[in-house]
């Protein structure tokens, strides 16, 4: 069931690719993927992602620890991606990744950056006639450089991610999430996932341009979780556990 | 009795495994507990194992039919709907009382063995059969103490049950290996007791020793020692079916389908 | 061939088996006097493995409570729950809601606890 690591190859681990795709959203949904790849948690038909009872687990990262430390108890499938995203150990992963120059800071992109390139458009063909203009026009082209915002993945970050294929169902997490599809077929499928949970997720982001494009999309990247006001453990995420709570007939209970 | 012959081996659904039981192979019936169902809208899981043709059984631990008062015909009630939601032969419930003086153990607790108990018990098992539309199978549950002044053998106390009822039996080889080892009851003696010809099926669990007392968890492995019981009861009768209770800390899809082939195997062996 | 149980035969039995279950219940959840005949150390047992139970139940229904609590759930529980035995009818939800409320009647727990919480229940 679990993909053999060394089909995996040893280049970069897919949680790092899911970062590099998709920001930590991507990079939690990815470390969920791994868990349950290993069999270390499974899924319930109404979203709840429990812990797998056994003596050890062989965690591989991390966030992976922390989204086992934070299934005390079933947790839903959306809310433990948030709690994971959220973490402490996704600021870490966020800052090795910075400082190993995959990703650098991201200046924030303005959705209407091209209306800045479009007034200096004018002011430069103003200026034909005008030429005091040409220090407007500059000015404008600049502040469309400057609001097109830069790219999060250095080069050395896009080259990792040309390297991702999809050929293995924890990278397709990694590049595509459980919301996406590799070759047509939905990647939640790739897990056995009925499509009621992988829903609970928020809607895959619509990928601008092609071609090596891999790395676009890839607003969220910079933006994680760099101030105080997120983060927190992930163990004290809260989540609601809904289920009959009627309890079975055993539980005897042990004592103490 | 019709629809609950050869039942195989089964596993009780629980809505944290729901997929693991779908995937598991060799899951002949399932069991579930009718008081976390709601009638008019099944989980999906249990909808999609009755298309596959799985026998779903209805499974109560509320009713305290051992209880002093009457037994609550709501209750009764809504078993009886769960019973027909999902096509259900049979539905079971326990020798047991969980309310008292208004007071709610929230467990199965042992009743005594006296004439008193008994009557009560008889009374209220009637009154439940008159009013559920499938035959009712009653389970033995496990005891950490011993009522005074117990008047029958836990076997007698079943046997003159059935006998007065025509109830059937849903006999827990782990409850049986609790109380031997806690309460001092003999598995031979009680399965030599019993009319096992109204043997409805088996129920397995897991549990775990604790200083001298078996705490019958349904959240550990199933420990050899219960197995030897179902095997002492394989060799009497071929059980309709037996069944795998887990209820929490459920461990990986390999390892329960490793117990539901260690239960098939004793079985089997048994079949010839 | 069974007896036929005459009906004021059955309301004594009746009677007889209220008296000893609701003193067994009594002593085991709502710290009782031990019934007579009984081993008072399995009394002990069954006390702590009932209430080990609903103590599980009620931090899987309220994690958020027990996260906030920490190590001093289990005493509170512990002290809350022989104070509060669960009425019968009553439902494992409201035990564990009471538990919340008599938290935050002893000060245990801040007043405005659910509005800090939301936050993380949401979708």
């Amino acid at each position: 069931m679990a993909t053999p690591a060394t089909e995996r190859g040893t280049r970069v681990p897919p949680e790092r690719i899911g970062y590099l795709a998709d920001g930590p959203g991507r990079a939690a949904e990815t470390a969920l993927a791994r868990l349950l790849d290993a069999g270390l948690v499974r899924v319930s038909r109404d979203g709840l992602v429990s812990a797998v009872h056994q003596g050890t687990y062989d965690t591989t990262t991390p966030v992976e620890v922390c989204i086992l430390t934070g299934l005390t108890r079933p947790v839903r499938f959306d809310a433990v991606m948030r709690n994971a995203a959220k973490s402490k150990e996704m600021r870490d992963l966020h800052d090795r990744l910075r400082a190993e120059g995959l990703t650098r800071r991201a200046r924030p992109r303005l959705a209407v950056w091209w209306i800045f390139l479009v007034i200096g458009g004018v002011l430069a063909l103003a200026s034909l006639t005008e030429p005091w203009l040409l220090i407007g026009t500059v000015g404008f082209l600049g502040s469309a450089w400057w609001t097109y915002g830069a790219k999060p993945l250095t080069r050395a970050g896009r080259a990792a991610l040309e390297g991702a294929s999809t050929s293995d169902r924890v990278i397709a997490v990694a590049l595509e999430g459980f919301r996406g599809k590799v070759s047509g077929r939905p990647v939640g499928d790739l897990f056995d996932l009925p499509q009621s949970v992988v829903k609970t997720l928020p809607r895959k982001r619509k990928r601008r341009g092609t071609g090596g494009g891999t790395a676009s999309g890839s607003a969220g990247c910079g933006s994680g979780c760099g101030s105080s006001s997120c983060g927190s453990s992930c163990s004290s995420g809260g989540s609601s556990c809904g289920g009959g709570g009627g309890g079975g007939c055993g539980g005897g209970g042990g004592g103490d | 009795m019709v629809g609950i012959k050869d039942l195989g081996v089964g596993i009780g659904w629980r809505s944290e495994i729901d997929l693991t039981v779908e995937r598991l192979p060799g899951v002949d019936f399932v069991e579930v507990v009718a008081e976390n169902l709601h009638i008019g809208h099944l989980p999906e899981s249990v909808t999609l194992l009755l298309e596959r043709g799985v026998p779903v059984l209805p499974h109560a631990v509320s009713l305290s039919l051992g209880g002093a008062d009457p037994v609550d015909l709501h209750r009764v009630e809504h078993l009886g709907a769960v019973a027909e939601a999902v096509g259900a032969p049979m539905v079971s419930d326990h020798v047991c009382f969980v309310r008292a003086g208004g007071l709610d153990s929230g467990h199965l607790m042992p009743v005594p063995r006296t004439r008193d108990a008994l009557d009560v018990l008889v009374a209220n098992v009637e009154l439940a059969q008159a009013n559920l539309p499938v035959p009712l199978a009653l389970e033995n549950v496990a005891a950490l103490l011993e009522w005074p002044d117990g008047e029958l053998s836990e076997g007698q106390f079943l046997a003159e049950l059935v006998e007065r009822t025509d109830c059937w039996l849903l006999v827990d080889v782990a409850n049986l290996y609790a109380n031997a080892r806690n309460i001092g009851t003999d598995p031979e003696r009680f399965l030599d007791e019993i009319p096992l010809e109204r043997l409805a099926y088996v129920h397995v669990a897991g549990g775990e020793q604790h200083g001298d007392i078996y705490h019958d968890t349904h959240a550990h492995a199933v420990l050899p020692e219960v197995l030897e019981v179902l095997d002492e009861l394989c060799s009497r009768v071929a059980p309709p079916g037996v069944l795998l209770e887990r209820d929490d800390n459920y461990p990986s899809d390999t390892e329960i389908a490793s117990e539901l082939a260690a239960i098939r195997a004793v079985v089997d062996k048994h079949r010839g | 061939m069974a007896e036929i149980v005459n009906e004021n035969e059955l309301l004594v039995a009746r009677e007889r088996l209220a008296a000893q279950q609701a003193e067994l219940l009594k002593a085991l959840l709502a710290n009782g006097p031990a019934p007579a005949g009984f081993d008072e150390q399995r009394l002990g047992v069954e006390r702590r493995a009932l209430l080990s139970k609903r103590r599980g139940i009620v931090r899987m229904l309220g994690p958020a409570v027990a996260d906030e609590l920490g190590d001093r759930f289990r005493p509170l529980f512990d002290a809350y729950a022989v104070e509060n035995p669960r009425r019968a009818g009553s439902r494992a939800r409201e035990d564990a809601a009471a538990f919340a409320e008599w938290c935050r009647a002893r000060g245990e727990l801040p007043e405005k606890r659910k509005a800090r919480w939301k936050f993380w229940q949401s979708n």
